[in-house]
Formats: C-alpha cells, sequence, structure tokens
C-alpha cells in the first residue's frame, strides 16, 4: 500500500520538497561554513611566526561602503567573527581577510623591521637560520635595492641613468643567479626566501653607499665601505653556509662575496 | 580615473553590470595606481630625458599597486586572499584563502567585473609597451616593463588560482550537501516502507 501511495503522489511534490529543503539546507549551513570550508582550504597551521600585532577579531574595515549596500560588510563581520575551533584561539588567517587596511600596512611595516633585525644585527635566532627568515617578504629588499641605486646614482656626476640601471640590474639578476647557484649545488633554501636574505644583507651597503655620498673623502670611503662590507659578509654567511653541504660551502658562499666586493668597487668609485 | 577605463572597457564591447559599485573608494584605488604607472611611463617617456626618475617612480607605483590589489582590493572585492608561507618541516607552501559562499555570493558583480577586467588589461598593455621598447631596442625601457609585468602576472596567477580554488570548494560543498540529503531522503523512505 505504501507502494501505491507514494506511486500516485505527483512526483514533482516530493522532489519538490526535496529542492526546497536542499536550498534551505545551504542557506541555513552557509551560517556554519566558516567552520567547514575554510579549514578544508587552509591547513590546519597556527603560523607561531606572525608578528604578535595581531589585529583582535576582526572590526570594521576601514573603508567604509555607502549606505545603499550595508549587508555585505557586518554579515561578513559576522561571519568570519565566529570563534573557530579547529584553527589556533585567534584564527589569523580568516581574520586577514576582514582586518582594516591599516592592520595591513601596520603588519607588513612591522614585519620588515622584524626581518631586518634578524638577519643583519646579532640575535640568538641567528643560531637557527632556517627559521629565523621563515616570514620573508620582498618589500625590504625592494627598497634597499631602489634605495642603492639612488645613492649611487646621486653621486655619480655623469652618465646617472646607466649607473642606475647597473646598479640596479647587478643587485636583482645577481640576487636571482645567486639563489639558483645554491640551489643548484644541491643546497635546500627556497627560492624567494633567498632573494629576501641577499635583498636584506644590502643595508649595510646602503649605509655605506650613504655616507660615502655625503663626504667625499677617498680613505675615509675606502674605511667605511670595507667596514659595512664585511658586516654585509658577516650578515649573510650562516644563511648561506647552513643551507649546503659542508663541502661546497665556499662554492657557495664565494659568488655572494663576489657580487658584494663589486657593489663595493661600485660604491667607492662614483665620484 | 574609473570612468576612464570603463570607457576604454566598453570600446571593446564589454558590458560592465547594470548595478553600482559597493565600494568605489576600493575601486578607485585599484585602478588608481595602475593607471598612474601607465600614464607616467606613457608621458615621461614622451617628454622626459631622466631614465632614473622613469625608472623608480614607475617601479614604485606598480609595486604600490601590487600591494594594494594582493592586499586590499582581492580581499574586499572579491574575498579572495594568496600568500606563501613556509612550514615547520622548512618547506614553502602557498596558501589560498577565500571567504564563504554566502558573502561570497553576496559581492557586488560590478565590483568583480572591475576587478578582473583591469588586472588581465593592464597586463595586456604592459606586454605591448614591452614589444614596443623590443623593437627599438631600449633595454633599459624593457627592464621597467619587465618589473611592471612581473608584479602584474604574479598577482593575476595569484587570484586566478584563488578562484579556481573558490570554485572547486563550491562545487565539493554543493555536492557533498546533494550527497547527504539524498542518502537522507533514501534513508528515510526505507524506513517508512
Amino acid at each position: 500500500m505504501a507502494h501505491d501511495e507514494r506511486d500516485t503522489v505527483p512526483l514533482h511534490h516530493s522532489s519538490q520538497s526535496d529542492i526546497d529543503e536542499i536550498e534551505n539546507l545551504i542557506t541555513a549551513s552557509a551560517q556554519f561554513v566558516p567552520s567547514t570550508v575554510q579549514p578544508a582550504s587552509i591547513p590546519v597551521s597556527t603560523s607561531p611566526f606572525i608578528p604578535s600585532n595581531l589585529p583582535a577579531p576582526p572590526s570594521k574595515p576601514a573603508y567604509v561602503p555607502p549606505a545603499p549596500s550595508p549587508p555585505p560588510n557586518p554579515n561578513r563581520n559576522a561571519n568570519l567573527g565566529h570563534p573557530q575551533p579547529s584553527l589556533s584561539g585567534f584564527g589569523p588567517p580568516a581574520n586577514t581577510l576582514t582586518e582594516p587596511v591599516w592592520e595591513t600596512v601596520k603588519r607588513d611595516l612591522s614585519r620588515i623591521v622584524s626581518n631586518l633585525k634578524l638577519v643583519v644585527f646579532p640575535n640568538p635566532n641567528r643560531e637557527d637560520p632556517g627559521k629565523a627568515l621563515r616570514d620573508w617578504d620582498l618589500w625590504g629588499p625592494f627598497f634597499f635595492i631602489v634605495f642603492l641605486g639612488l645613492t649611487l646614482s646621486w653621486s655619480a656626476s655623469v652618465e646617472k641613468s646607466e649607473v642606475f640601471a647597473v646598479a640596479f640590474g647587478l643587485l636583482a639578476a645577481g640576487a636571482v643567479i645567486l639563489t639558483l647557484n645554491v640551489l643548484l649545488l644541491g643546497g635546500h633554501i627556497i627560492f624567494f626566501q633567498s632573494l629576501s636574505l641577499l635583498g636584506y644583507c644590502l643595508f649595510p651597503l646602503d649605509l655605506g653607499a650613504l655616507i660615502c655620498m655625503l663626504k667625499d673623502n677617498v680613505v675615509m670611503k675606502m674605511v667605511v665601505v670595507c667596514v659595512t662590507l664585511a658586516w654585509s659578509s658577516w650578515a649573510a654567511y650562516p644563511f648561506i653556509s647552513t643551507a649546503v653541504n659542508p663541502r661546497r660551502k665556499a662554492l657557495a658562499l664565494y659568488p655572494v662575496l663576489l657580487m658584494y666586493v663589486s657593489v663595493s668597487f661600485l660604491i667607492i668609485a662614483i665620484n | 580615473m574609473i570612468s576612464l577605463y570603463n570607457i576604454l572597457l566598453i570600446s571593446f564591447c564589454v558590458q560592465p553590470p547594470g548595478e553600482n559599485y559597493a565600494n568605489p573608494r576600493i575601486c578607485f584605488f585599484h585602478v588608481l595606481f595602475k593607471a598612474g604607472a601607465l600614464a607616467f611611463y606613457i608621458l615621461s617617456a614622451l617628454f622626459s630625458d631622466s631614465f632614473v626618475i622613469i625608472f623608480v617612480v614607475t617601479v614604485l607605483l606598480a609595486a604600490l599597486d601590487f600591494w594594494v590589489v594582493k592586499n586590499v582590493s582581492g580581499r574586499i572585492l572579491v574575498g579572495l586572499r594568496w600568500w606563501n608561507e613556509i612550514d615547520d618541516n622548512g618547506e614553502s607552501v602557498w596558501k589560498f584563502e577565500c571567504l564563504d559562499q554566502e558573502s561570497l555570493a553576496r559581492m557586488n558583480k560590478k565590483d568583480s567585473w572591475l576587478f578582473w577586467w583591469t588586472l588581465y588589461l593592464t597586463a595586456v598593455v604592459w606586454i605591448f609597451f614591452g614589444i614596443f621598447s623590443l623593437i627599438r631596442f631600449q633595454a633599459d625601457y624593457l627592464l621597467v616593463v619587465g618589473v611592471c609585468l612581473t608584479l602584474s602576472i604574479a598577482n593575476i596567477v595569484g587570484f586566478t588560482k584563488c578562484r579556481k580554488d573558490a570554485k572547486k570548494q563550491i562545487q565539493q560543498f554543493a555536492s557533498q550537501t546533494i550527497a547527504n540529503r539524498f542518502t537522507s531522503t533514501i534513508q528515510s523512505a526505507f524506513s517508512v516502507v
């Protein structure tokens, strides 16, 4: 009997109710999606190396959209403001999607400063180079290369454009080639991490070039450049040497030193 | 600025959706640095002699545009984000992230239309400039174009991967929901019988 009932009832009735239920389910569980969809897309990693000035659960974004379309903003905030049981307590990856713009800027700037401190200045983390530059970024190196090019170009009395182009090209291409060199020697280093490292190690040479630009005494220039060259090499040494096989350390380090020496010659020779 | 881009796109017979922008300020900044880099490159190549200024300003504007698109307009206009992390084993991992389905569905169509079209259009225009400087054998201008093109392409690749990832998730979620619904319907059918 139940069979007949099911056969005689028009098919669209049950299928319609099923479709309705599916729709309700999708819209209803979209509320719960943050706890299912996002962990699927983000491997559960607690990202310990993100700096501690991470924003609290999302506040209103800096750019408020005009009145006619209020729903997207508060809803976005509401959906992602749920505590994330499967992520770490503060759920950093989820919150970075809705954080205000100033938070992003501050986070990036503080990352540049912390990377600089880790690479160039003495600190206990240099014992474990793999960990030190975990949070690599390319903004610091970009600014340092451009600054060096500008300083050299300013100091030059003739052919300023060529000096800048040569400095920039030499440093950028040099960083890429040196990284390839380390990788081809069988070293374990990540491409962008190495680019980032070589860029940050330019910081002492930047200072040297700045001082040489301000004071034009040849002897002083040589002393300053030698000191900054030694500083740059000291900064780069642990990262490169731990990345390769100990027998090939010199093969990996020599081109790096060569590049820094040639940049130093460029600084001294500019007048 | 946005209307100029609109005119350019409409001239290519591409129609924007009819609604209004939901985040006009973000759209403005999204377009501002791209258009600024292109405009500065064109005008200064015609009128100025100082290559250093051209290089620094153009590359600076392109880098600012990269940052704005990656961190601000990608998040707010289309709800996507990508970045790279290094895990505890020292391996590099590319992470792609999107908003949940409901918020994605609520995204303003015009915002995302502008986002994707300007992203692709800028890369195409830089390729044209690259071809021009190649024809003229100007290696230093090719350097500028190369840097700007690299930044544009990085963003395009990142966001396209992110969008594919998001679509895959939506499909998985929908099929999973339908599968759940189906099995529970069958179970209830059999339990009644």
